[in-house]
């Protein structure tokens, strides 16, 4: 007799919460009952590469972490997109970011596609940091019809010390979670991610300096905001490279002394005086 | 050219030979002699350099660094340094770097016995986290001892995987009178790291998936199947006709061929065949020289190792070896007589 | 609008291809690659660079420049620093190594460098912790330090105090060894520093180590303001600056001579 085994895969960028949701997710599988198995992705540059766990629960014991192809993909970024594509097959679930993926990028004939555009839903609604709570919603009530009360409980008790650090995080989390709960999911063939990372660089200038941010090199660190003595920066909508925001330039406040440039770790802004 | 010397001092002459300038090393019972060897004749010679390190990792890796600067660099190790050792070896076999190793064996395991033994087989063919791509050529006398030592950094540098001469106690400290031979011409080394910002060369050695490191290890164990049969190398001694044959490497196979001339002398038809690499082992030969005997020996000064070896490659073995193993202790010509001589007679 | 030169704002000893980088947003690190990269371009010795970089998260930088690297093992890019120098006098050679790799495992080959004075530049980076491991404590954390396996802070009085590694290296190191502490909170400092250290290598043939203090706002858990405080905080522990031999000492030194 063939093992009943559901399989899921959910990925995104390192520090999207990614873990945190898989922890809250194998929990949730275990109160139900189920044997459950839980891996992260892990090596030596997991810090710099997307973010990837693997589920897998059953009725029955299960012995080996890993699969080939997977019941179920979760996708938020569209960096993560290559590691997970070859567990997708003809009768995977997908659900995927669409504010930060285009549609298109699933190239294959698979109609069980579905997105919620989580980042953009989080920026604008929710509070930056509950993509990854928008995202366990909607796999909680469409793809495992795991009942919503019962799965905040788990939510709640497994980051119930943030929460209580910041009680304003625990609210917007809940209406992220309630949200998404509720969401119809999409279906549509073709869409334009607006919270992509920003290919184009971003150029400011006046008659006394040039600045110009690179959001492909930036992740979003913030140094250079907290070293600009004269609060010229500060986060703006532009994406970086891990899908975090980069920072944007008050040209007129800037007084062009270089400690965003001399800090910044990995060469994303660079200030000089114009020539003249 | 004849000459009255131990087999350490031999391993200083091949080495310089085989185009050797660097050593690093630390003191240990019974290589220390190489060591003090290479610093004498480095301080007569400028163009030789040395460092005696703090230990056998940082011998190990210094090794590597000047290898990688295309230095015929080695060093010379025993017991538990060489266990250390396998520190930088494991790093040598990944890199694919041409990393050169005297590997005078002790008894073990620890510190167990300073004196002798063939113990150190699995550790030099099979340590380190790998799969062991590594030659190992074992020194049966001390002409053997300037000859390989010349040649092991002409394999290495021309095959790129770490390579390795075991002797013993006995051979490095033995002096005796005994024929050297000018060893083949060297074959060159070169810049592993060349110098150039246009074309950088950036040694990686930590890997971020499985496919990834894979594919590094598939490249690696097809370029050690390629060597095999033009590394692999052993020696027959009287094995025409032979109804007994012996398998031993290293000092105990001279022990061995001692005992045959006086067999064959008495009328028992004994043979020896001798692998000179222990990995990777000349298959071929060996299966075919047993083939026709009527009783194979395997002996060594070690619990099964050599013999294990062997099995892999030639499973018949398995069932058809005597098992002659003394773990740390030596054999004579004379015990191995009166032993071929009992099978003899049971027969 | 495009980036008109991919290595825009980076230093030109760069390797691009490698960027952006595979270090955490904010890392200190990559500050000191950067720093280390402007000081290579001033000095205009980038054809003469090897660098050693040991296991930690400074094996991340294996393709960070345009120069040969060689990643190591755990605490063995000094000796293999050392064999590589030995052998190629000409080159500059820099190690580059965590805490963790030149205080812990690998302190005896560290410490024998700076004895014999072999001409290489150790550069240590201390953030106070095994940070690639996700977070240990090092013979480098504070004491009361929080960190993954010393939960309810380190305890001084069982895993011994904050260790002063420049210094201790000091007290044994030959006299025209350049021994100095930076931070990642002043790079003119830093950079100065390095450009210290390696003219010491190339016109004294002498070893030299500069210690950073860095940032980890990823194992720390704080962001970058609160990784500024706690290196602050660092700094009182860790004075920067050249290190200098213990007075006591030269007065021992003064009785053996």
């Amino acid at each position: 007799m063939k093992k009943e085994v559901t399989k899921i895969v959910l990925a995104g960028e390192g520090g999207q919460g990614i873990q945190t949701i898989a922890k809250v997710l194998s929990t949730a599988l275990v109160s139900a009952g189920y044997f459950v198995s839980y891996i992260p992705q892990f090596g030596p540059e997991q810090r710099g590469t997307p973010s990837v766990s693997f589920i897998q629960f059953s009725k029955s014991e299960i012995t080996y972490p890993k699969f080939d192809t997977a019941d179920i993909v979760m996708v938020l970024r569209r960096r993560a997109i290559n590691t997970i594509m070859s567990y997708i097959g003809a009768n995977t679930q997908v659900l995927f970011d669409s504010s930060t993926i285009a549609r298109q990028k699933f190239s294959i004939n698979n109609s069980k596609i579905f997105a919620i555009p989580a980042t953009k839903l989080a920026e604008e609604q929710f509070g930056n940091k509950n993509q990854n709570i928008l995202a366990l919603g909607v796999l909680a009530k469409n793809f495992l019809d795991y009942p919503e009360n019962a799965m905040w409980e788990i939510i709640s008790s497994q980051l119930g010390k943030k929460f209580a650090k910041n009680p304003d995080l625990a609210i917007k989390a809940k209406a992220a979670f309630d949200f998404a709960y509720n969401f119809q999911l999409e279906t549509k063939k073709f869409s334009k991610p607006e919270y992509d990372t920003c290919e184009e660089i971003i150029v400011k200038k006046n008659s006394d300096r040039l600045a110009v941010i690179i959001p492909k090199y930036c992740k979003g660190c913030g140094i250079c905001i907290e070293k600009c003595p004269v609060q010229a920066l500060s986060f703006g909508k532009t994406l970086g490279v891990y899908g975090t925001p980069t920072p944007d330039i008050d040209i007129e406040k800037c007084i062009t002394c270089g400690n965003c440039f001399r800090f910044c770790p990995d060469s994303a802004i660079k200030v000089s005086p114009t020539q003249k | 050219m004849k000459q009255f010397i131990t087999g350490n001092e031999a391993v200083v002459l091949g080495a310089i030979e085989g185009g050797a300038e660097m050593f690093f090393g630390y003191p240990i019972t019974p290589a220390t002699e190489i060591l003090e060897g290479w610093i004498n004749t480095a301080s007569e010679d400028k163009s030789l350099k040395y460092l005696q390190a703090e230990d056998e990792i940082a011998s190990g890796f210094a090794t590597i660094g000047a290898i990688l600067a295309g230095k015929k660099a080695f060093t010379a190790t025993a017991g538990v340094g060489n266990v250390l050792m396998q520190d930088p070896i494991s790093m040598a076999e990944n890199e694919r770097l041409p990393f050169v190793g005297i590997i005078a064996q002790r008894g073990g395991p620890s510190t167990g016995t300073v004196i002798y033994s063939q113990q150190e087989v699995n550790l030099t063919a099979l340590g380190g986290n790998g799969d062991g791509l590594r030659i190992v050529y074992s020194a049966s006398n001390v002409a053997e001892c300037y000859d390989l030592s010349a040649k092991i950094f002409s394999t290495a540098w021309k095959y790129n995987f770490p390579t390795f001469m075991l002797t013993d106690g006995y051979l490095g400290k033995q002096k005796i009178t005994t024929q050297l031979n000018k060893p083949i011409r060297p074959f060159p080394a070169r810049k592993i790291l060349k110098e150039d910002p246009e074309n950088p060369t950036h040694i990686r050695n930590c890997f971020g998936s499985e496919p990834e490191f894979a594919k590094v290890l598939q490249r690696n164990i097809s370029d050690y199947k390629y060597l095999i049969d033009k590394v692999a190398e052993s020696e027959n001694y009287k094995v025409s006709g032979a109804t007994d044959i012996i398998l031993a490497h290293g000092s105990v196979a001279s022990a061995a061929r001692s005992a045959i001339d006086d067999l064959r002398a008495d009328g028992v038809k004994a043979g020896l065949v001798r692998p000179i690499t222990l990995r990777p082992l000349d298959t071929k030969a060996i299966r075919s020289q047993i083939k026709n005997a009527q009783r194979v020996y395997v002996i060594e000064s070690a619990f099964e190792q050599f013999a294990r070896l062997l099995v892999y490659v030639v499973p018949e073995l398995a069932s058809k070896m005597i098992k002659v193993f003394k773990p740390a202790v030596g054999f004579t010509p004379e015990e191995i007589t009166t032993l071929i001589k009992t099978q003899n007679k049971h027969r | 609008m495009k980036l008109p030169d991919e290595k825009f704002g980076m230093p030109a000893c760069f390797n691009v291809k490698s960027k952006p980088s595979l270090f955490c947003p904010g890392c200190g690190e990559s500050m000191i690659l950067k720093h280390l990269g402007a000081v290579i371009d001033n000095e205009k010795i980038q054809s003469k660079i090897t660098l050693a970089i040991d296991i930690g998260c400074t094996l991340l930088s294996w393709d960070y420049y345009n120069f040969d690297i060689i990643q190591t093992h755990h605490g063995r890019s000094v000796p293999t620093a050392v064999g590589y120098k030995m052998a190629r006098d000409k080159r500059i050679v820099i190690a580059l190594m965590g805490d963790g790799g030149a205080y812990a495992i690998g302190l005896q080959s560290l410490l024998h460098a700076a004895f014999r004075n072999d001409p290489i530049l150790a550069i240590v980076i201390n953030n106070t912790e095994y940070s690639m491991t996700g977070g240990q404590m090092a013979p480098t954390s504070l004491p009361d330090e929080i960190t993954s396996t010393s939960p309810l802070g380190k305890n001084a009085s069982i895993f011994g105090p904050a260790f002063h590694g420049p210094e201790l290296v000091r007290q044994i190191a030959n006299p025209k060894a350049f021994i100095a502490r930076s931070s990642v909170s002043n790079p003119i400092m830093m950079e100065t520093i390095i450009t210290k250290a390696l003219k010491n290598q190339i016109t004294n043939k002498s070893f030299s180590m500069v210690e950073i203090l860095s940032i980890c706002p990823t194992n720390w858990k704080m962001n970058a303001a609160e990784s500024f405080e706690f290196l602050a905080k660092l700094e009182k522990v860790y004075p920067v600056g050249e290190i200098i031999k213990n007075k006591s000492d030269k007065d021992s030194k003064s009785i053996s001579e």
